[in-house]
């Protein structure tokens, strides 16, 4: 019984000229999102590979140890063909040196901002957006529409038990929709494969999890369809209910918890940040700048009464150790910076993640949301891709400071650039004691923080699995429905 | 008879419980994006404020104007941004100012914070484009071809109506029908951003109302789209399927499509190359300046006073410097221009593809009108040039030179009691203030895509007119 049940669904659907046209459609656009994907994918290696080497470039050509300035590029991913996620929005680039704090800048939409006005499209725009609409239109005249066509009560008149009538719609539904929709998928693969986008393991797997979440999205929707079509009794009006809940779902619940929880928790902006950071470096400056004046009075008081020849004796022989003890001053002070601005940092952070907490928090009473979230954590793109590239450029930034600072010692220059006013001597301006190319063979090499299928699938099961309990729910409120459904 | 007909049109959809429903919808949606609107703004406006202040604060305490560093200025909020926000969270917002070389904006909202640009924000532009293009195709999928199903439409044509006034009677009809109760919640959300404190200007009411007078443009062009292509099937199931089918590429997939397309067909130079090249200029001149600066001599008579050499020294490094400053100057201008008129071709294509669709022509007109376009990163970017002018004379006037953003510490080896300083007072800078782009500026931007609206009202009516003309209503 069953398995006539499901064919009669299955037949209905895929003979119906309905399936052909959004079959056409979600095929083409599934097609399009991965091919557009990988043609990003593509000029974005090129750019950040033209862009490596230009730095590396500049590293050779600087002259001195004191203001090297690395850049570190973030690395594109191929998962971000198919789920592009905060990628174009987050910077692209941080400065590595002793004086800048790692901060991501110049992202994709902030310097080509065209691409910023109508955004952009990928696989997961469409299951979330063009796919769910579609599982509405098919399923939102389930069981109200056979009733008004008459044949609920012609089925009925049968010994066909209502349990197995409403799961072989559901079944049947399912095969015929997922089914076919796994044909473009697929297509969609071998054109990652075609144009030799590297993909290792990890990213297969979490290529099928994407798949499987977005399976699970589709299939909500269907059972959702079904429910609303079992609470009503006339398809058009049923599906105005879907739509509007659609429009709910996929378009106003995700944005709107988000700005919701930017009402309840502020977050100080990098702007108000930076002022701080700025207002307390400038007092460690002065400060020491008083000390070293100290310091360069102590000094001379300590040639007071010498003769010109004594004092030239004296500096020369005390001037290296006076420069080193000046350099681990100002070394210290940085430090101090350093440590001010991480802990600034890190408030920062906290705000964003208890803020980030309560906005996913009421977003995700949209299975739209919960899919997406799912995807974004699968495919690294996710909100936290900023925060592990800044702590992944953040220690680099340490073992390269210390590899410059080791270099620029054993090359002897002083660092900096001292000019001095001698009412004696005149000005005297100390030139670069390192001239020509640095050689940075064994300079420490950036890693790209690693986003495994480990990392990524632990966040993502908060949201699977509220997209299995929604599904279930509509599932079991359709079911629940239909078995007191009045198929007259 | 017109009349009649338009009566006839206006009754069946507001007293239709599809009519109740999905205004209902509509309006919920409307006043909650105006109020989270004006909320969005309120935030934005206390950030805004919160980093002005800090910037301040920073330079407290400081006793010498040679010692300022990292003056920053914002892109202030602007009350209408916040409703239609087109490229204002994606673009930087602040901009360090050092009197000197180029400017540049950093630290754009989405990228501060990732977790908005995740779902983005809700805006009228989004609300508008999607609801209200779905309200139109909903109420008309089956104007024509859904009673001629019913058989009202053998019905009418039984008596002397004229086919015109018939099909422009419908069209007038749904159009008054739904957009006049639209006004409602609109004009409600109208009273509610004063009422959260949006400080509206005159100027920004008039965007306003031509921003909601685009929308209904908007309107209309999917309502005749849908008359037309009932027009065009004898069932309203396949019309209804052909319009969603339209709306699914003519709000999410033409838009987006064309401007990815034109990325890719218009190449233009990379930033990184940019800034690798004028890096590279400003070391080869700072090394070329060095050494003249090793060889700086000051004159024989001023030797024996500090101040004087100092001052002779700042002089000649204030030489230098513009000198630096000038060539830099040159090679920067050839670079943007090159990469303007590059991106001005990659922005005709998208755009000129883009316009195909209704929903893009929408989103282009009302992001023009409010001042969010393409164009506000330029315009803010020529603001912060021209305040950085302000700010280097300012700055001259203080301290007789540029620094140009570079660290200065002076020490005094020599003894003898250092003046006491009186600390500077920051609040002698002088403010910046943004103006948006006017709107006579953006009312000619805005008008191409004005005129593509009506474009696609009249194509659309013309074809509905003419299909409907030769339609068989048995």
């Amino acid at each position: 019984m069953l398995g006539i049940l499901i064919q009669k669904e299955l037949k209905s659907i895929l003979l119906s000229p309905k399936f052909v046209a959004t079959f056409a459609t979600c095929a083409l656009l599934i097609l399009l999102s991965v091919f557009v994907g990988i043609q990003e994918y593509h000029a974005a290696v090129k750019q950040y590979d033209a862009a490596v080497q230009l730095v590396e470039q500049d590293l050779r050509e600087a002259s001195s140890w004191m203001g090297l300035n690395n850049k570190i590029y973030r690395r594109p991913d191929p998962m971000q063909i198919f789920v592009s996620g905060v990628n174009n929005d987050i910077g692209r680039l941080s400065s590595v040196n002793t004086f800048d704090t790692i901060k991501l800048r110049s992202s994709i939409y902030s310097t080509d901002t065209i691409f910023a006005v109508f955004r952009y499209i990928d696989f997961v725009f469409i299951v979330q957006v063009v796919l769910s609409l579609f599982a509405i239109l098919f399923t939102y005249d389930a069981v109200n529409g056979e009733r008004e066509a008459g044949t609920l009560q012609l089925t009925f008149s049968n010994a066909v038990p209502r349990a197995q009538y409403i799961l072989a719609k559901f079944i049947g539904s399912w095969l015929g929709l997922v089914i076919p929709l796994l044909i473009p998928v697929m297509l969609g693969l071998l054109l990652v494969l075609f144009y030799r986008v590297p993909f290792a393991g990890g990213h297969w797997a979490q290529l099928s999890t994407l798949l499987g979440a977005s399976i699970l999205f589709f299939t909500f929707f269907m059972a959702f369809g079904i429910l609303v079509s079992t609470l009503t009794r006339q398809s058009a009006v049923s599906f105005l209910v879907s739509l509007v809940a659609w429009i709910a779902f996929v378009l106003i619940i995700p944005r709107a918890g988000v700005m919701a929880a930017s009402q309840f928790v502020s977050v100080p902006t990098v702007a108000e940040i930076e002022g701080k950071q700025d207002g307390f470096e400038k007092s460690q400056w002065e400060k020491h700048r008083e000390d070293i004046q100290k310091k360069w009075r102590e000094r001379e008081a300590a040639m007071q009464g010498m003769s010109e020849k004594e004092r030239e004796a004296y500096r020369d022989e005390h001037e290296w150790e006076w420069l080193e003890q000046d350099d681990k001053d100002r070394k210290q002070m940085q430090k101090d910076i350093n440590a001010f601005t991480q802990q600034l940092q890190e408030e920062a952070r906290n705000r964003k993640a208890e803020q980030q907490r309560l906005a996913f928090t009421l977003s995700r009473f949209s299975p739209a949301s919960a899919y997406q979230l799912a995807a974004l954590n699968l495919a690294g793109t996710d909100a936290g891709l900023k925060t592990r590239y800044e702590d992944a450029t953040q220690s680099y930034r340490t073992a390269f400071n210390e590899y410059a600072d080791k270099k620029q010692k054993a090359s002897g220059g002083a660092g900096g650039f001292r000019i001095e006013i001698n009412s004696n001597t005149g000005i005297k301006i100390g030139n670069d004691r390192d001239k020509g190319t640095l050689d940075l063979s064994d300079m420490p090499k950036f890693t790209p923080p690693e986003h495994t299928y480990a990392a990524a699938i632990a966040p993502t099961l908060v949201d699977l699995g509220l997209l299995g309990l929604f599904t279930l729910a509509a599932f079991a409120g359709a079911f629940v429905r239909f078995l007191r459904y009045d198929v007259r | 008879m017109f009349k009649l007909i338009i009566e006839k049109e206006l009754r069946e959809i507001i007293g239709s419980t599809k009519f109740a429903l999905t205004f209902g919808v509509c309006a919920v949606l409307i006043l909650l994006t105006f109020y989270v609107g004006g909320r969005n703004y309120q935030v934005s406006h206390k950030q805004y404020e919160a980093a002005v202040a800090e910037n301040l604060r920073q330079m407290e305490g400081l006793t010498d104007w040679m010692m300022l560093r990292n003056h920053r200025i914002f892109l202030p909020p602007q009350p209408l941004a916040a409703l239609v926000t087109g490229v204002s969270n994606d673009i930087g917002r602040n901009v360090e100012v050092r009197g000197r070389g180029e400017v540049g904006a950093e630290d754009s909202r989405y990228g501060d914070d990732p977790i908005f640009a995740v779902f983005r924000f809700l805006d009228l532009d989004f609300v508008f484009q999607i609801v209200l293009s779905l309200f139109a195709i909903l109420f008309a999928y089956d104007a024509i071809n859904g009673e001629k199903e019913r058989g009202t439409l053998r019905l009418s044509f039984a008596n002397a109506v004229p086919r015109d006034k018939y099909i422009l009677g419908k069209i007038t009809g749904a159009f008054l029908a739904l957009a006049i109760p639209l006004l409602i919640p609109i004009l409600l959300g109208c009273i509610i951003l004063p009422l959260l404190g949006v400080p509206m200007a005159g100027d920004d009411w008039t965007r306003l109302a031509l921003v909601i007078l685009t929308g209904f443009l908007y309107l209309g062009a999917f309502l005749t789209l849908s008359v037309f292509i009932s027009a065009l099937t004898q069932r309203s199931s396949s019309s209804f399927l052909l319009l969603l089918v339209v709306w699914i590429f003519a709000v999410l997939i033409v838009p987006r499509t064309s401007v990815l397309l034109a990325g890719r067909a218009v190449k233009v130079p990379s930033l990184d190359e940019h800034a690798s090249q004028r890096a590279r200029l400003a070391a080869q001149l700072w090394q070329e300046d060095r050494s003249k600066m090793a060889e700086f001599k000051p004159a024989e008579d001023i030797r024996e006073n500090p101040e004087k050499m100092m001052n002779e020294f700042n002089t000649f490094m204030q030489k230098l410097g513009d000198e630096r400053e000038q060539k830099m100057q040159a090679l920067s201008t050839r670079l943007n221009e090159e990469r303007r008129n590059r991106e001005a071709v990659r922005e005709r294509v998208a755009f000129g593809l883009a316009r195909i669709s209704p929903a893009a022509a929408f989103s282009l007109a009302t992001t023009n009108l409010v001042g969010t376009s393409l164009d506000l990163k330029q315009h803010y970017r020529n603001a912060a040039t021209d305040y950085q002018q302000t700010y280097a004379k300012f700055m001259k006037e203080k301290t007789g030179m540029l620094l140009g953003g570079f660290r200065v510490m002076a020490f005094r080896h020599t003894d003898g009691p250092e003046a006491k300083k009186e600390p500077i007072n920051p609040r002698e800078i002088p403010p910046f203030v943004y103006a948006a782009i006017p709107l006579k500026d953006v009312f000619g931007a805005a008008l191409v895509d004005l005129g593509v609206l009506a474009l696609f009202n009249l194509i659309f009516f013309v074809g509905a007119y003419a299909a409907f003309w030769r339609y068989d209503v048995r």
